[in-house]
């Protein structure tokens, strides 16, 4: 049996890092971490090499955007899967987001069986 | 010209035709005569009369020319009077031409002094000002004095906003090709662009650059027009960043409320009770109620901003109409409105972009559900016809039809009056119809129809009759 994708979650809401540790949890992942901040997830995605991260896009310290540009101009975490989560559900936000490097974008509000589905299909072939 | 005058003016000295003037060279022919006679009647004098005789032939040759130039001067002088006459009319239409002209030019600069709000420049070919009115005074802070042929119009254009496909112009010629160039490719350009003011300050100003051209119709040089936009610009900034903040800060504590709900519907180790679940609905329910208004406000401040685009491809409108439908059908059947579609079995295929079609779709049958009251009916209707060229339904092609699709949408509801109908599309608007029986919304539903319509080349009209129904017509090319 594969090992659970080994998450790390950033978000400075409270109450939606929960909600996405839940989601990932339903997905069989385990939260490696739980963040508030981009700069506080740019230092534990370096130090955890983390399969996946789930990023807020409006984060203080430095976006969901900034820090995933840096995570792929690092090769230690260029191969970490990314996935976005904003409130900005634009074609022009989501078309940002994936110029980033995000390997996906959802959309705020998401259903949990949406995130579910989400963190599953981008744990398919993690290192992991 | 000065020698005809000049004879002209001595010619009351001259026989007239018909008079004095012929009365000469006979006068010399009778004395040459009467010579000859008195030469041939004197006798022994042989000589003589042949020498008379000659004389006589050369007196008659000089009449005779006398009298062919007599006949010709009256002729100049006829000719003279003709051309008097002419030139005094020609100068007095010329007079009357060059007033017109004074008093229009003094029309067209009374006109443009009056603008105080515009500012007015206008060029020659290379930019250099001609044209500085008050507007141009009042926006840039220089009077016309220290304009007018001294500087270029794109002095007062911030420098970094000429650049053309190359870079940087390198000169002012260079700067001005660049100001100039669409307008120069399309016949008119009008846009954004940052004026600089003599005490220093930058003004967003929407300037329209229109070609010159003088009484031959040659280009003659540029009109710029503007109008200074600097503080609406700020304003549809600050709306745009409140919208934005606003939707941000809705979105997140709505994905936080409806994502908690989702896991307490869906716990499958603690179900809930039927009178539990009934209060989680209704709560999940007017939760996506704020969400759609969210999602409208940011619409509607999209399309006010211009910032609204489509994504077209080829999409099947019957299955939007009917997945409208589909979602009505179940607040139709609560309300106990009787909800039908008739649309194309095979389908009808428009260009557009599904997501946006859906929505005004949506808005369509969901505003006629809302506003018929229990007992009535909304029927969907999804048809083809075709269109003149200026919109007006035809029966059937022609040169100059095109062929579209039509959805009318109609209700047996409350109505919209006559006098509101004009209105409808506007943001916020709402039917005195609407507030009189307590129908929700906020009035932004038809202004996005409107607006996505539009954006696909179509229309949307409406008939309706207080107390009897209305009909919303939505038209796309096909």
């Amino acid at each position: 049996m594969d090992a659970p994708v080994r998450v790390l979650v950033a978000d400075d809401e409270e109450d939606i890092r929960l909600l996405v540790c839940v989601a990932v949890r339903k997905a069989g992942g385990t939260v490696i971490a739980d963040v508030a901040d981009g700069a506080q997830a740019l230092r534990c995605a370096r130090a955890e090499l983390p399969d996946l991260v789930v990023l807020d896009v409006f984060m203080p310290e430095a976006t969901g955007l900034e820090v995933c540009e840096a995570l792929r101009a690092e090769p230690a975490t260029a191969g970490c899967r990314v996935l976005l989560l904003s409130a900005g559900a634009s074609p022009d936000d989501i078309a940002r987001g994936l110029a980033a490097g995000a390997d996906a974008y959802l959309p705020k509000p998401f259903t949990v069986a949406g995130l579910v589905a989400q963190v599953r299909a981008l744990a398919v072939g993690t290192p992991s | 010209m000065t020698a005809l005058t000049e004879r002209a003016t001595t010619a009351p000295h001259l026989p007239h035709h018909g008079g004095p003037a012929r009365a000469v060279p006979a006068l010399l022919a009778a004395v040459a005569t009467a010579g000859l006679v008195l030469l041939v009647t004197t006798p022994g004098t042989p000589v003589l009369v042949g020498a008379a005789a000659a004389v006589a032939l050369s007196v008659a040759e000089l009449a005779r020319r006398l009298g062919a130039q007599l006949t010709a001067a009256a002729e100049l002088e006829t000719q003279r009077r003709d051309l008097l006459t002419r030139g005094r009319s020609t100068a007095e239409e010329l007079e009357v031409a060059t007033r017109m002209m004074r008093a229009r030019a003094q029309t067209m600069t009374s006109v443009i002094d009056a603008v105080t709000e515009q500012s007015i420049i206008g060029t020659d070919r290379d930019g250099l000002i001609r044209v500085w009115n008050p507007g141009a005074e009042r926006m840039l802070g220089l009077p016309r004095a220290d304009v007018v042929r001294l500087r270029s119009i794109t002095d007062f254009h911030a420098p970094e906003e000429l650049v053309g496909e190359d870079g940087p112009a390198p000169d002012d010629d260079a700067r001005f090709a660049d100001l100039v160039h669409v307008a120069q490719a399309h016949g008119s350009d009008v846009r954004d662009w940052t004026y600089l003011t003599a005490d220093g300050r930058r003004l967003t100003v929407s300037v329209a650059i229109t070609p010159r051209t003088d009484d031959d119709g040659e280009q003659a040089g540029w009109n710029f027009v503007g109008t200074d936009m600097t503080e609406a610009r700020a304003a549809e900034r600050l709306k745009d960043q409140f919208v934005s903040l606003i939707s941000h800060e809705l979105r997140t504590p709505l994905s936080s409320i409806l994502g908690y709900l989702e896991l307490v519907m869906d716990d499958e180790d603690q179900p809930l009770t039927a009178e539990q679940r009934q209060y989680l609905t209704t709560v999940e329910r007017n939760a996506h109620r704020l969400l759609r208004l969210v999602g409208d406000l940011l619409f509607t401040a999209q399309v006010d901003a211009g910032r609204f685009t489509l994504s077209p491809e080829d999409v099947d409108l019957a299955g939007i109409v009917r997945a409208a439908e589909e979602t009505a059908r179940v607040t139709a059947a609560a309300r106990e409105v009787e909800l039908t579609v008739e649309a194309p079995a095979a389908g009808l295929v428009v260009r557009g972009d599904a997501l946006r079609l859906g929505q005004a779709c949506d808005n369509l049958v969901s505003n006629a559900v809302k506003f018929t009251p229990a007992g009535g009916r909304v029927t969907l209707r999804l048809t083809t016809g075709w269109r003149d060229r200026d919109g007006a339904a035809v029966a059937g092609p022609a040169p100059g039809t095109t062929q579209v699709a039509v959805l009318a949408v109609s209700d047996t509801g409350v109505g919209i009056p006559t006098g509101e109908q004009g209105r409808l599309f506007t943001s916020f608007f709402r039917a005195s119809t609407a507030r009189r029986n307590a129908v929700p919304g906020v009035g932004l539903g038809l202004t996005i129809t409107k607006a996505i319509t539009t954006a696909h080349g179509g229309t949307l009209d409406v008939t309706s009759a207080e107390g009897r129904g209305t009909t919303f017509t939505l038209t796309l090319p096909m």
